[in-house]
């Protein structure tokens, strides 16, 4: 039996005197598109910190490939797992392609010089991210969505089998939320890539994502297939949200439509609601 | 001046080529250029034809004034251009390194206070210890800019990280009272105790005999190669505490190193040449247009930059003033801050 990639068990962990996370339970399995859901403060950015070492929790164990983070050398780790967080630096010139060569460093280190196994990574990594033409550009002048398909591509360049991606799309329109979800997918589709994604955009989600975990108060309040994890029940409870879930009826999965307070027509109570079978 | 330069994609890759191989040898050229500039300028003019022949260790023979030429040469223009060039490539790579600590374009040892720390270090060393041991002068001076810099970032830091404007009102602040302290210093000690003391805290490379050169070259060669060897770390720490982290760099250890790095050339440069701010400020942006920001290439870079350019200002300083030299800490100032004010309002604009 292979070990899970990333599991997480009866984790707790506190700012202070409040709990962040309160005993979560989590599992996410080898190539699979896991989506972190909640309400902001809800403490996916959290979970994400510890998964990659930068936090210890106070109790339970977050575990990547069955090891606790700090079991693994810095370097070590950042092969095995690859984060994309926040924008890439924009105080001093680089340039794309510099900026990618940086996810190569845990495999040359601090005095190997780039391979040409490097650069082909870096090129791999260029082009499924369609960056190719742009690898000169400075990151400075890059639009929000190619700056952050740069930091995809550095990731993508670091060749980990785990990829940890808090709130990629939240600067995107929609073009560039469809092309990153696109890309996550693929990563998984043909590298094996395993994908932790802490996101709020609830259909997009039920579109890419293969499991939903959904996140509130501290604790994991469902987990699951997207149309089993996003209903209007537990949307309700997570987010204090009245919205309407029904099928997207071009690919049939969930879709998420908030409903906007005191315009709800009594007929339509109910309505396009999923059957529970 | 880089943003002009990369608006246009379409050729860039092949001037990068081309710049690539040429930079190295352009710099080089333009250090050989200050050198020879800072050997024949003075009240013994000499010809650069002179100048090559006394330098090839030939006799300065059948020329008027030969003698007295070479040993102008030696003894005083040489040792101050190689202070100079070591002084203002040192100056130039400690700003290369807080600068990348930091993630702060506007970091510069003299602005971070550290250089007012090392004056610090050093004054109280040649106060307290007997007659004229300089020797243990800079290693004082780097423990007073390695204090400096510590309360500086203690004193900047807040829960949610170092904000750029704090960074640099604290190392003003701490700047400002390391002043005071020098100051009492300088007034309280009994007469010629400290000598030179005024000149050398408007920075001076008048100091520059072959002993101090000696003194000074090995902690900057240590200094620079022990940069060179962490420049990697540099670029990764340019992404962010937590990216780096995340991309396999052992940040805390990486940034002890680098702080008492760029401490260590900062403070051995202020114990021989006393405080000759901006260096570090200007000569990083520079060499940054000029080779980008991977360390590897920017460290060597900026460390020839900066000694051709404080050999220039210094050359400047002697020819400037009507009546014998300026301090060449004024000079520098005099184009470093309005450069400051420049870099702080093109970056205020940024969140």
């Amino acid at each position: 039996m292979s070990v899970d990639p990333l599991s997480a068990n009866n984790l707790t962990f506190r700012y202070g005197d409040r709990d962040v996370l309160a005993g979560v339970d989590l599992r996410v399995g080898e190539g699979e598109v896991a989506v972190l859901l909640g309400p902001n403060g809800a403490g996916k950015s959290t979970l994400l910190k510890i998964f990659s070492g930068l936090l210890h929790p106070h109790a339970g164990e977050a575990n990547v490939l069955g090891l606790a983070p700090s079991a693994y050398g810095r370097r070590e780790m950042a092969r095995i797992l690859s984060v994309v967080g926040q924008d890439p630096p924009l105080d001093f010139p680089m340039s794309v392609e510099e900026y990618v060569m940086l996810g190569r460093f845990p495999h040359h280190g601090f005095f190997g010089q780039a391979t040409a196994g490097d650069r082909q990574e870096v090129d791999r990594a260029l082009s499924m991210t369609s960056l190719h033409e742009l690898r000169a550009r400075g990151l400075g002048e890059l639009s929000a969505g190619e700056r952050q398909r740069a930091a995809v591509a550095r990731a993508i360049a670091q060749g980990a089998r785990v990829m940890l991606l808090d709130e990629p799309t939240a600067f995107l329109d929609i073009y560039h939320r469809v092309a990153f979800f696109e890309i996550v997918t693929r990563l998984a589709g043909t590298f094996g890539v395993t994908a932790l994604i802490a996101s709020h955009d609830l259909s997009l989600c039920a579109e890419y994502g293969e499991r939903i975990v959904l996140v509130a108060g501290g604790k994991v309040q469902a987990a699951g297939r997207p149309e089993e994890v996003i209903t209007e029940e537990h949307i309700l409870a997570a987010f204090g949200v009245r919205v309407v879930c029904d099928r997207n009826p071009a690919t049939g999965t969930v879709r998420v439509t908030p409903v906007r307070r005191g315009a709800e027509k009594p007929s339509d109570r109910g309505k396009g609601k999923i059957d529970e079978a | 001046m880089e943003e002009a330069e990369s608006r246009r994609p379409g050729d860039k890759r092949g001037d990068a080529m081309r710049g690539r191989v040429l930079v190295f040898p352009l710099l080089a050229a333009a250090f050989a250029g200050a050198v020879a500039l800072s050997l024949s300028v003075g009240p013994v003019p000499v010809s650069f034809a002179q100048l090559f022949r006394i330098l090839a260790g030939g006799s300065a023979d059948g020329v008027p004034g030969g003698e007295t030429a070479a040993k102008v040469i030696l003894t005083l223009r040489l040792p101050r251009a190689l202070l100079g060039g070591l002084v203002g490539g040192a100056l130039s790579s400690s700003g290369v390194a807080f600068q990348a600590l930091l993630r702060n374009p506007l970091a510069d040892p003299y602005i971070l206070g550290v250089s007012g720390g090392a004056a610090v270090g050093a004054m109280t060393a040649s106060l307290l210890l007997p007659g004229d041991s300089f020797l243990p002068l800079p290693l004082c001076a780097f423990l007073g800019a390695a204090l400096a810099a510590s309360a500086v970032f203690l004193l900047a830091r807040r829960r949610s990280g170092i904000s750029r404007e704090r960074l640099i009102l604290m190392g003003v602040i701490v700047g400002a009272f390391l002043n005071a302290l020098i100051m009492m210093m300088v007034a309280l000690a009994p007469p010629g105790r400290i000598p030179g003391a005024v000149y050398w805290l408007m920075g001076d490379l008048s100091l520059g005999t072959p002993g101090r050169v000696g003194l000074l070259a090995p902690y900057v060669a240590v200094g620079v190669a022990l940069l060179v060897l962490l420049s990697r770390g540099m670029d990764l720490l340019l992404l962010g505490d937590e990216a780096a982290f995340q991309s396999g760099l052992p940040v805390e250890r990486v940034k002890t190193a680098v702080y008492l790095t760029a401490s260590l050339l900062a403070g051995s440069v202020v114990a021989v040449s006393g405080l000759i701010g901006f260096v570090g400020l200007i000569v990083p942006h520079g060499a940054r247009s000029i080779v980008g920001s991977g360390h590897r290439r920017l460290l060597p870079a900026a460390f020839l930059l900066g000694a051709t350019f404080l050999i220039g200002a210094d050359v400047l300083a002697r020819i400037a003033g009507p009546s014998g030299e300026l301090p060449v800490g004024a000079v520098t100032a005099l184009s470093g801050a309005p450069f400051f004010l420049y870099l702080l309002r093109r970056n205020g604009g940024k969140p």
